[in-house]
């Protein structure tokens, strides 16, 4: 059962971790989203170094976003146009968080400034997903009808310059915004290890306000590609991508992402959106007693050849 | 290396020296060690012979000590601290001269065989090894962070001390069992093995053990070290064949 990992230089439970790329990759198919927020600190928790599990996992929510975006690329839900700005933006946030991640590796804060910006993010995200969640589902079970959503509106977005016009989302808005968003999602990609479509997701729909059911698609089609850059820089700058763990966490997701997916489909999407926040608040909370208990041991070591 | 060229050479000297002097003789099970996929950590055994020399007379206050040290490591260590209910890394120290694994055994508690400046010079213990900072800094500081160095090493198993881990099968025939962790790093050992008398050196004895990834995991490592570019692009490539092929087959249940 053990398997030994080239890169990572120590030997891991194989059935563990392919039952992690499974189970992630069905939380994945199941929720639509990538599952890197999972993924990072469940294989930091079996002992993978973090530098290798962020670098690393990127090749697991590339092979899980590939068929979705596949999909979604069928049902020509996918804005190409949008998915290319997004995408240029992404490619640059990403080298941008390769040369982060490798400063802050040297300074010895890149645990701390990972799992801090989960925190942060996961329990904002967390807890504005179930706030909200909770609303829909007592408006559905009171039997009201929702509130209406605001109409559109013209916000600063609006007054930037360099126009473009998006056929398929129906808008005409300026590039600044969806560079700078693939931009800042390229950089979470490479530093957290996340695809970044709890943060772009709203960003679309809320910022941009491209209609809903372009969004899912023209997410995947630019986490598939920023994933792989995140894949191929890491590979190259650091040397952190271990391919015997990518191989294992890969065959592990592909299953579970299609399970997952048939068992979503079962769902009802306010309490998968229930769920799915309960689980962004409980990693949120674990990340963050990671972070103010007292360790056993103050310091840490790292050792590498000189 | 040159300080190790010396020490060998005042462990030879030391051998020459006095008058009598009775003889070692050593060898390992394996002097190669291959870290294959299914690696997970190995042991191994070190036996030895003490030949008693013509005019030695019977063997009395001798000791032996068996020290595996493997190639030295950079090592950064670093102190959290508390800062707004946060633990977050402060102070860090970087090290060279550790070696990257570290097994000491003997016949009795070392610090009962020889004086400490003998078990200082030969580097025998966990409490003698050498670090040196990279940086000049306060000695009592120093410590803290090379005692806690060992400390995590002896946590994953690398540095290992046993003070019974000698077994005698006869007056003179020894062997001692040899705990490999699969983290070990790979690269060139050196098994030593220390005769004691009187809380001397009498004799001493060297041979190499060499540990190494071999076959697909060497491949895989030298790829992804050499050919990084091309590597990356080979995880990706794996990553997208492995998920069409997985989309594929489950849609057409």
């Amino acid at each position: 059962m053990e398997l030994y990992l080239p890169i990572a230089e120590l030997s891991v439970n194989w059935a563990m971790i392919l039952l992690i790329g499974a189970a992630v990759g069905f939380l994945s198919g199941m929720f639509g989203v990538g599952g890197g927020f999972l993924m990072t600190p469940l294989l930091v928790f079996s002992g993978i170094p973090p530098g290798i599990a962020v670098a690393t996992q990127a090749s697991h929510i590339t092979a899980a976003s590939l068929s979705g975006a596949l999909t979604q690329f069928r049902r020509r839900a996918v804005d190409l146009k949008m998915g290319m700005l997004l995408l240029g933006g992404g490619i640059a946030g990403s080298v941008l968080g390769v040369y982060i991640f490798r400063l802050l590796q040297e300074l010895g804060q890149i645990e701390l400034v990972v799992s801090a910006s989960y925190v942060v993010l996961l329990g904002s995200i967390g807890g504005l997903m179930l706030n909200e969640s909770i609303r829909t589902i007592r408006t559905a079970r009171s039997g009201d009808t929702p509130p209406p959503a605001k109409a559109h509106q013209h916000s600063w977005i609006h007054g930037l310059p360099l126009k473009m016009r998006f056929r398929r989302s129906k808008l005409y808005i300026s590039v600044i915004p969806p560079v700078i968003l693939g931009m800042l999602v390229g950089v979470l990609t490479a530093v957290m290890g996340v695809g970044g479509g709890f943060i772009m997701i709203p960003a679309m729909i809320y910022l941009l306000r491209m209609p809903t059911n372009i969004v899912v698609g023209t997410s995947q089609f630019q986490i598939l590609f920023v994933t792989a850059a995140a894949t191929v820089l890491h590979a190259a700058s650091d040397q952190t991508v271990d391919i015997v763990l990518a191989f294992l966490l890969v065959v592990g997701g592909v299953v579970g992402v299609q399970l997952g997916v048939r068992v979503g489909s079962q769902l009802r999407g306010e309490y998968l959106r229930a769920g799915l926040a309960v689980l962004v608040v409980i990693v949120a909370l674990r990340l963050l007693i990671g972070l103010v208990r007292t360790p056993e041991d103050i310091y840490s070591i790292v050792a590498g050849t000189p | 290396m040159r300080s190790r060229f010396w020490l060998l050479l005042t462990g030879l000297l030391l051998l020459a020296s006095p008058a009598r002097s009775d003889d070692l003789v050593s060898g390992l099970s394996t002097d190669l060690i291959q870290i294959t996929s299914n690696f997970t950590g190995a042991d191994i055994v070190l036996f030895g012979a003490i030949e008693p020399s013509e005019d030695s007379g019977p063997a009395r206050d001798q000791d032996l000590v068996i020290v595996i040290r493997g190639p030295d490591l950079e090592m950064t260590v670093r102190r959290k601290e508390r800062i707004l209910g946060v633990w977050v890394n402060r102070d860090q120290i970087e090290f060279t001269g550790l070696p990257g694994y570290y097994f000491l055994a003997s016949t009795r508690p070392i610090d009962d065989i020889a004086p400490a400046t003998t078990l200082e010079r030969f580097r025998l213990g966990t409490a003698y090894l050498e670090a040196t900072a990279k940086v000049k800094i306060d000695p009592d500081e120093a410590n803290a962070f090379r005692a806690a160095a060992i400390r995590d090493r002896k946590r994953q198993r690398l540095y290992w001390e046993s003070p019974t881990g000698i077994e005698f099968l006869s007056r003179t025939l020894f062997r001692a069992r040899i705990p490999v962790p699969a983290s070990v790093p790979p690269g060139e050992y050196r098994a030593e093995v220390y005769l004691f008398q009187g809380g001397t050196v009498a004799s001493a004895q060297s041979s190499p053990l060499f540990i190494d990834k071999t076959g697909f995991e060497r491949q895989v490592y030298n790829y992804a070290y050499q050919r990084s570019l091309a590597y990356g692009f080979a995880s990706v490539l794996m990553a997208i064949g492995l998920g069409w092929f997985g989309s594929l087959v489950f849609r057409q249940r």
